[in-house]
């Protein structure tokens, strides 16, 4: 306690000194938790986009052997349903995530927008925020019903209000003009950075895929959601073991994948250079503890005659050890605090800049701390074992 | 009468290496309970080291001390710190105050290794400020006093274990006439109330208000006489 009395005083004495030797801890700190903080938001931001797209989807599509790609490599509508008829209720939608780009028209206004289509059950592949009408349903689906949800942003741009339900939309599809009839608006809820990474804000607009896609085309890919995440590996599986029968083929040329895999290899990719960039940063953390030596080393030097009078009035060499390893500890741990705030008052502001909620992980700060204060007092012992070892008759007499 | 001090056969001797400087020859001394001793001589006459080994801050002699009953020679570092907190009060020329704090914090110092609680401290400090007449400056920074004043900090301080014998090594040295002899005067009041006081001096008046002054030469005591006291 009289020793953090004494050092306090100590920093105190000597503020600009102290404030300067501070400062390496401070950068180094802040950037520590500012760098980690970004890495564990960006992750955060990537779970929470994959929970929005639900961790269940997954994709499937089959390689061609000798480029060629027909019948056995393609799917049909009809392939399609059948898989989901085989799997019954593990799986609650197959569609071929059929979007195309292209201009709508209502009256003289037109908007350029992708044309996204669901398959039956289409609220467990896009489930958007409606603020008017409804979302599509398998009515729409099934009946290929003209039938459309359009994003807030189109309504306004095309019908000047929010509540474009009951409107009619023109859209261009296949060379036709096709007009469809505005079910729902709905509410965009992506963040700022997440409509940055997808490159720029071009709106997004329902309609039934079966409306895209006619009984005779070939698509690529099938899109699914799996109902249960947990039984993913199983299902994929059992779908494309079910695949390599029906459409006889090589089970190996059959590619699937799915969010969660790419959700935990984007993870441990955004962990893995977090970490290092956080300990490229950690080395500033050791400059600044040997700055810190530094200037111990120096105050040292500057009291040794205080030194002397201490041991000559009964200081014994631990006691003068630890006030000056008390000292260089609350220098180092009073700079890891100021750069803790500052790390988190950056990671914040950035936050609150990009509209995103940022994480501040409670360990990365108690890590910070510690391993300043760790700094201090590594660094801090070869002056206080300096200081500890003089001899009082030749301190005494240092000027 | 307690023997406080009691020195047989004292040897030091300096090692520089190339030469060897034999700065004690079997100096015997001994200083009773309430004694009031001057020790002079020329610088270069053994008297600082016989002053630093009396002060427990060197060990590395032959032959025996003994302060208060205790061998000094036997005792390690940490135990040597110890007796000069509980045993000696040091008074120094150079007043040796720690800067940048106050005369009240000084003076807490040697309580404060002790291991005394800090409200006693506090009031034990205070008493003694206030008995050396410095009462209403306890809060100042020993920059903002006079050689005299410091100096008299460095006697509160001095007293504030109680120590069983005070060692000033020439704490009037820089002092001016005014300011020494009010120095020992405190002295002399401290021997008055049964303190054990030794002098380390070169001057002769100083030396005089002292009961018994030892002279040094050459690492070897040359007298030991009891004075009548005069006034000083």
């Amino acid at each position: 306690m009289e020793n953090i009395r004494l050092a306090a005083s100590a920093i105190r004495a000597n503020k600009m000194r102290s404030f300067l030797t501070m400062l390496g801890m401070i950068i180094g700190i802040s950037s520590v938790i500012a760098i980690v903080s970004l890495g564990d938001t960006m992750r955060g931001v990537v779970a929470n986009e994959y929970k929005n797209v639900g961790l269940g989807l997954a994709y499937v599509y089959i390689n061609s052997q000798n480029d060629y790609y027909g019948e056995s490599e393609l799917f049909t509508q009809d392939e399609a349903d059948r898989l989901k008829e085989a799997m019954g209720d593990s799986i609650s939608y197959v569609g071929f995530n059929q979007s195309t780009r292209t201009d709508l028209k209502a009256g003289r206004r037109s908007s350029t927008v992708y044309v996204t289509g669901l398959a039956e059950n289409p609220t467990a592949m896009k489930n958007p925020s409606i603020i008017y009408g409804r979302m599509l349903n398998d009515g729409d689906v099934q009946k290929k019903r003209h039938h459309m949800v359009l994003q807030k942003e189109t309504a306004v741009n095309m019908f000047g209000t929010e509540n474009a339900v009951g409107q009619t939309v023109e859209v261009k599809l296949n060379d036709n003009m096709e007009e469809f009839l505005v079910v729902g608006v709905y509410q965009n809820t992506d963040s700022a950075l997440m409509k940055a990474l997808q490159g720029g804000s071009m709106e997004t607009v329902y309609v039934p895929e079966s409306i895209l896609v006619s009984e005779d085309s070939m698509m690529w890919s099938l899109y699914m959601i799996i109902s249960d995440v947990s039984q993913m590996d199983m299902m994929k599986e059992r779908i494309i073991s079910f695949l390599s029968r029906t459409k006889h083929v090589e089970r190996e040329t059959i590619i699937m994948s799915s969010a969660s895999e790419e959700m935990g290899m984007i993870d441990s990719m955004l962990g893995s250079l977090s970490a290092v960039v956080g300990a490229i940063a950690a080395i500033s953390l050791v400059v600044g503890g040997i700055g810190i030596m530094n200037i111990m080393l120096v105050s040292v030097t500057e009291r040794t005659r205080e030194i002397g009078i201490r041991k000559a009035l009964g200081a014994k060499t631990r006691d003068i050890l630890i006030q000056f390893l008390v000292e260089a500890a609350m220098i180092s741990a009073a700079g890891g605090m100021i750069g803790t705030a500052l790390g988190i008052s950056v990671v914040a502001i950035g936050g609150l800049a990009f509209g995103i909620t940022t994480v501040v992980k409670l360990q990365v700060i108690v890590v910070a701390v510690a391993f300043s204060a760790m700094v201090g007092l590594g660094f801090g012992l070869y002056p206080a074992r300096k200081a500890a070892k003089a001899d009082p008759v030749i301190a005494l007499r240092y000027e | 009468m307690k023997e406080i001090i009691k020195i047989e056969n004292l040897n030091k001797v300096y090692d520089t290496g190339a030469i060897q400087v034999h700065a004690l020859r079997g100096v015997n001394l001994s200083v009773y309970e309430g004694e009031y001793v001057a020790i002079m001589g020329q610088s270069g006459s053994g008297k600082s080291t016989l002053m630093n080994i009396l002060g427990c801050m060197d060990r590395q002699f032959s032959g025996l001390y003994e302060l208060d009953g205790i061998s000094i020679s036997e005792q390690s570092e940490n135990q040597l710190s110890s007796i000069r907190n509980k045993k000696i009060g040091f008074v120094f020329q150079a007043f040796q105050l720690i800067p940048r704090t106050s005369a009240l914090k000084n003076v807490e110092i040697p309580m404060i290794y002790a291991g005394m609680k800090r409200e006693e401290r506090h009031e034990r400090a205070k008493r003694l400020l206030e008995k050396v007449g410095l009462g209403e400056r306890i809060y100042h920074m020993p920059n903002e006093l006079s050689g005299g004043q410091k100096q008299r900090v460095a006697i509160a301080r001095a007293l504030a274990n109680s120590p069983a014998i005070i060692l000033a090594d020439e704490p009037t040295g820089n002092l001016d006439t005014r300011a020494s002899h009010e120095i020992m005067e405190f002295f002399t009041e401290l021997n008055r109330e049964g303190a054990t006081v030794i002098v380390v001096t070169h001057e002769e008046d100083i030396a005089a208000c002292t009961k018994r002054i030892i002279r040094f030469q050459d690492g070897q005591i040359i007298q030991d006489e009891r004075v009548v006291k005069e006034e000083c």
